[in-house]
């Protein structure tokens, strides 16, 4: 009788996640993606040492490096635009077209001002804009799920079509440059109205720099703040919210708007930085990837910046896989897909 | 306290359990535990929660397996390793969860925990077997009811007859009074001896002396995992001694009662005509009239499920009123809890992890919510003011909180109740709204908590209380409202009244108070 077989696991022997034990797993996760990949592409005959070779050279170059640091702006953006309702137990899918409407409301202002006030004056315009715009687009959402308890997660998702149809409408006829060979697309933004570069004749610019601001203004909001603690608590037990006399639907509604003003920056930040026109596909899938990123750090603003770097720096070497590895474009996705669901699957533990 | 020598060996005895012992992880549960069960007689367990009885219980019906130790059944080495080995040895379990299928009729219940005979359910001549049975050890029930129109009690009629059909000698039962009204649990124990006549040898795990002082012939006290005393005669002990046995020390009684302020004293929480729907859609409360003045604490009595914890919920704010008021001094409650907490309500929730544990929280910030905008510094929050605080909820309560850095869903059941009735009870209040305060406490703390609700009473609030524990009622309460089905079915004064009359009460028996003369007339003049 001294035998121990399967026995009921008691709660006191409950599996206690902390830091201390969750960074190497972190560091088990981030390694063990690159070996799972490295399998994929042996599959495919290639040689896993030289394509992983061939992909950080591709990084070292300077021109890269910029377009990953300016990727990676966006992204913070993007991801933050999720981390922040999903503090308070919210999905986010819809960052996407948030950063459309953003972007819209962006140009739309822009491109009226740009050849009439000051660059930094049309700049300003532009930014509380793009905010305003994408905080009242995530903001249906948030209303939606108060008033008619629809779920955010398909709403917001949902709204992402509507507002890239929204843009092609625009961009079809009412704004479409004349000179622009038929092309669907807006006229060129004004140099002056747009974001500052940092190395002449370079590409990264201070979208960067707006990106740094709102990540360490979210981490003040999240963890120094009343608000940031209610959200938590909202996120945690909303009942239990309920009960202590917090305004849940206030805390939900802000904290939607929040984020849908972030990727509302994104939109901003890659509209007047990179791309100084609206054109179709231009969002380039950023609310999507800023989905994976914020659901890479647990929603933590400052691993969400490492996550969007390593998603940007995934990203770029894309070209990398295709031309020197002969993979197809679409492995770039895998990569991604095999990094957030090994990290997931190694760092979350389910909730009984 | 010295082990007594047991008046049985392991050679006579039914079940006799040597040195077992049971592990989890660090935790010892049961540590070096030795037990025998005589042919033909009731042995109550005793202990806090905690002490290992449930975890011995489990290691004799083949539940959870020892680390160490032997079982012996008739005085030979039995290899019990599953549930079904338990059972073919003779050993049947009633657990605190009645495990029936509501939908299905009592003789599909009993036909599910036979043996299988074959493939034909022969359902008339089980019928007949099963009202013989009942008929032969007192334990009415109907074959062809449906197991979901039977009450609470008639359902534990049902586990027993299923555990004793299925061929169980020894009959244990978990804690088998706490969700029973008094008159059932003295029908209970009436079936009990009944078994005892028969031969059948049972085990009753029990926190309550008094139930162990009824039934038992033998009693065993565990404590910490270990036996303190063992086999031993329940009349040759004192219930100081027995406490002292299950707590390691003693532990002082509670002052006395007072007189509850009068009819002329202005009520701080007034319900009126209060009509609540239930989660499940039906009508929780109906027509509740109910003041709470300053100054009283009024218990609230009932079966599980009559609307109890509905009460405590409109009264916070946290339910909405189908029909009439709810009234907080002026303020009329009505679904939010901002209003509830602003007028100075708290309440100690029914299911904690529900209704008031967020997820990956510290013990610190849990404290915080009790008052956010009492500890607000600029945009951010003055968690030193919060420390300071907790500090002091921590000093008045003196409940032994968990460390303010532990993480509260981490906590252990009683460890989380400490933390709300910290946080609850540690600062002065209006009104205390208290669901099961002592809910997974050891007696000591429960003897705290207890002291807690009536020094928030002495200190001018109103206090309300419900609990399953009559005892507890009557030893704390001014005035003890009971429910039946939703609807108050008396306010009685606990002087003046006895056990039986609220049961009566409890169990909707019209004009049951009459034996006491006081009930039903006390509640309608006080109310």
């Amino acid at each position: 009788m001294t035998d121990t077989l399967v026995r009921p696991a008691p709660e006191q022997a409950k599996i206690v996640d902390n830091r201390a034990k969750m960074w190497p797993r972190v560091v088990v996760a981030v390694l063990a993606a690159p070996v799972i990949f490295g399998a994929f592409a042996a599959v495919k005959g290639v040689d896993p040492l030289a394509m992983y070779a061939d992909m950080a050279m591709s990084l070292v170059d300077p021109t890269q490096a910029q377009t990953v640091l300016v990727r990676a702006s966006v992204l913070v953006l993007a991801a933050l635009a999720v981390a922040v309702p999903a503090r308070a137990g919210l999905l986010n899918v819809g960052g996407e077209g948030q950063i459309v409407i953003g972007a819209v409301c962006a140009a739309g202002v822009g491109l009226v001002t740009d050849q009439r006030l000051p660059g930094p004056v049309v700049l300003t315009l532009m930014v509380v804009a793009a905010m305003v715009g994408g905080a009242a687009w995530a903001g249906i959402a948030a209303g939606l799920r108060l008033t008619v308890k629809v779920n955010e997660a398909i709403t917001t998702l949902l709204m992402n079509f509507i507002a890239i149809d929204i843009m092609l409408l625009l961009i079809y006829d009412p704004w479409k440059d004349a000179s622009g060979f038929g092309q669907p697309a807006s006229r060129p933004l004004e140099d002056t109205a747009r974001l500052p570069l940092f190395v002449p004749g370079g590409t990264l610019n201070t979208g960067i720099v707006v990106a740094g601001i709102a990540l360490v203004a979210i981490w003040w909001l999240m963890s120094r703040t009343g608000w940031g603690f209610r959200l938590r608590v909202v996120g945690g037990n909303p009942e239990a919210a309920r009960r202590a006399g917090l305004r849940v639907g206030t805390l939900l509604v802000t904290s939607m708007l929040v984020g849908g003003a972030l990727a509302g920056l994104a939109g901003l930040v890659h509209f007047a930085g990179t791309e100084f026109k609206l054109r179709p596909g231009m969002t380039a899938n950023f609310g999507y990837v800023g989905f994976l990123a914020s659901w890479l750090a647990l929603h933590r603003p400052l691993r969400v910046a490492l996550a969007a770097l390593l998603l940007a720096a995934i990203a770029m070497t894309g070209d990398s896989l295709q031309i020197d590895a002969n993979l197809p474009a679409a492995s770039v996705n895998v990569l991604m897909a095999i990094v957030l669901l090994v990290v997931l699957g190694f760092t979350r533990r389910s909730n009984k | 306290m010295t082990a007594v020598a047991a008046p049985v060996d392991s050679a006579t005895a039914l079940l006799s359990v040597r040195n077992l012992t049971c592990r989890f992880g660090a935790v010892v549960a049961n540590d070096g535990v030795d037990f025998d069960v005589a042919p033909g007689e009731v042995h109550a367990v005793l202990g806090e929660n905690g002490a290992g009885k449930s975890t011995l219980m489990k290691l004799i019906y083949g539940v959870y397996r020892p680390d160490a130790g032997e079982l012996r059944v008739d005085g030979v080495p039995a290899a019990i390793d599953s549930p079904a080995a338990a059972r073919a040895a003779g050993i049947g379990m009633v657990f605190q969860d009645l495990r029936l299928i509501p939908a299905f009729t009592v003789t599909e219940n009993i036909a599910l925990a036979l043996p299988g005979r074959g493939v034909r359910f022969q359902r008339r001549a089980l019928s007949a077997r099963i009202a013989e049975q009942a008929r032969r050890y007192g334990l009415p029930v109907h074959p062809d009811a449906l197991v979901a129109h039977l009450s609470i009690g008639e359902r534990q009629r049902v586990e027993i007859l299923k555990v004793l059909m299925a061929g169980a000698r020894l009959l244990i039962l978990d804690e088998p009074t706490s969700v029973l009204a008094p008159q059932e649990v003295d029908a209970l124990f009436a079936a009990v001896r009944a078994l005892r006549a028969n031969g059948l040898s049972i085990v009753i795990i029990t926190h309550k002396l008094a139930e162990a002082r009824a039934i038992a012939d033998r009693v065993t006290v565990l404590r910490g995992g270990r036996v303190v005393l063992r086999n031993a005669d329940p009349a040759a002990h004192t219930d100081a001694e027995l406490v002292e046995a299950m707590v390691g020390r003693s532990v002082p009684g509670l002052a006395g009662h007072r007189q509850p302020p009068g009819p002329q004293v202005a009520p701080v929480v007034r319900l009126r005509g209060v009509d609540v729907t239930g989660d499940r859609g039906a009508p929780a409360l109906r027509a509740i009239d109910l003041d709470l003045r300053p100054g009283e604490l009024v218990g609230v009595a009932g079966v599980a499920g009559s609307g109890q914890r509905e009460l405590c919920e409109v009264i916070l704010g946290e339910r909405r009123v189908a029909a009439g008021s709810v009234h907080i001094r002026d303020v009329a409650v009505h679904g939010r809890p901002r209003q509830a907490l602003a007028a100075g309500a708290v309440g100690v929730p029914e299911d904690p992890l529900t209704d008031a544990v967020v997820p990956g929280l510290t013990v610190t910030e849990h404290l915080a919510l009790a008052d956010l905008g009492a500890v607000r510094r600029g945009l951010g929050i003055d968690w030193r003011a919060v420390a300071a605080d907790a500090a002091r909820r921590e000093e008045r309560a003196g409940l032994r909180m968990a460390a303010g850095d532990r993480v509260v869903a981490e906590l252990s059941g009683g460890n989380v109740q400490r933390v709300l009735l910290t946080r609850a009870l540690g600062a002065p209040a209006t009104v205390v709204v208290a669901a099961y305060p002592s809910r997974g406490l050891d007696i000591a703390t429960t003897r705290r908590t207890q002291e807690l609700l009536l020094e928030q009473r002495d200190a001018g609030a109103a206090v309300l209380v419900v609990s399953e524990d009559l005892d507890e009622l009557l030893a704390i309460s001014d005035r003890i409202a009971v429910l039946h089905n939703g609807e108050l079915a008396g306010i009685v004064t606990p002087a003046t009244t006895d056990r039986y009359a609220i049961g009566q009460l409890m169990l909707g028996g019209d004009q049951a108070a009459g034996g006491s003369g006081s009930a039903a007339a006390g509640g309608s003049d006080l109310r």
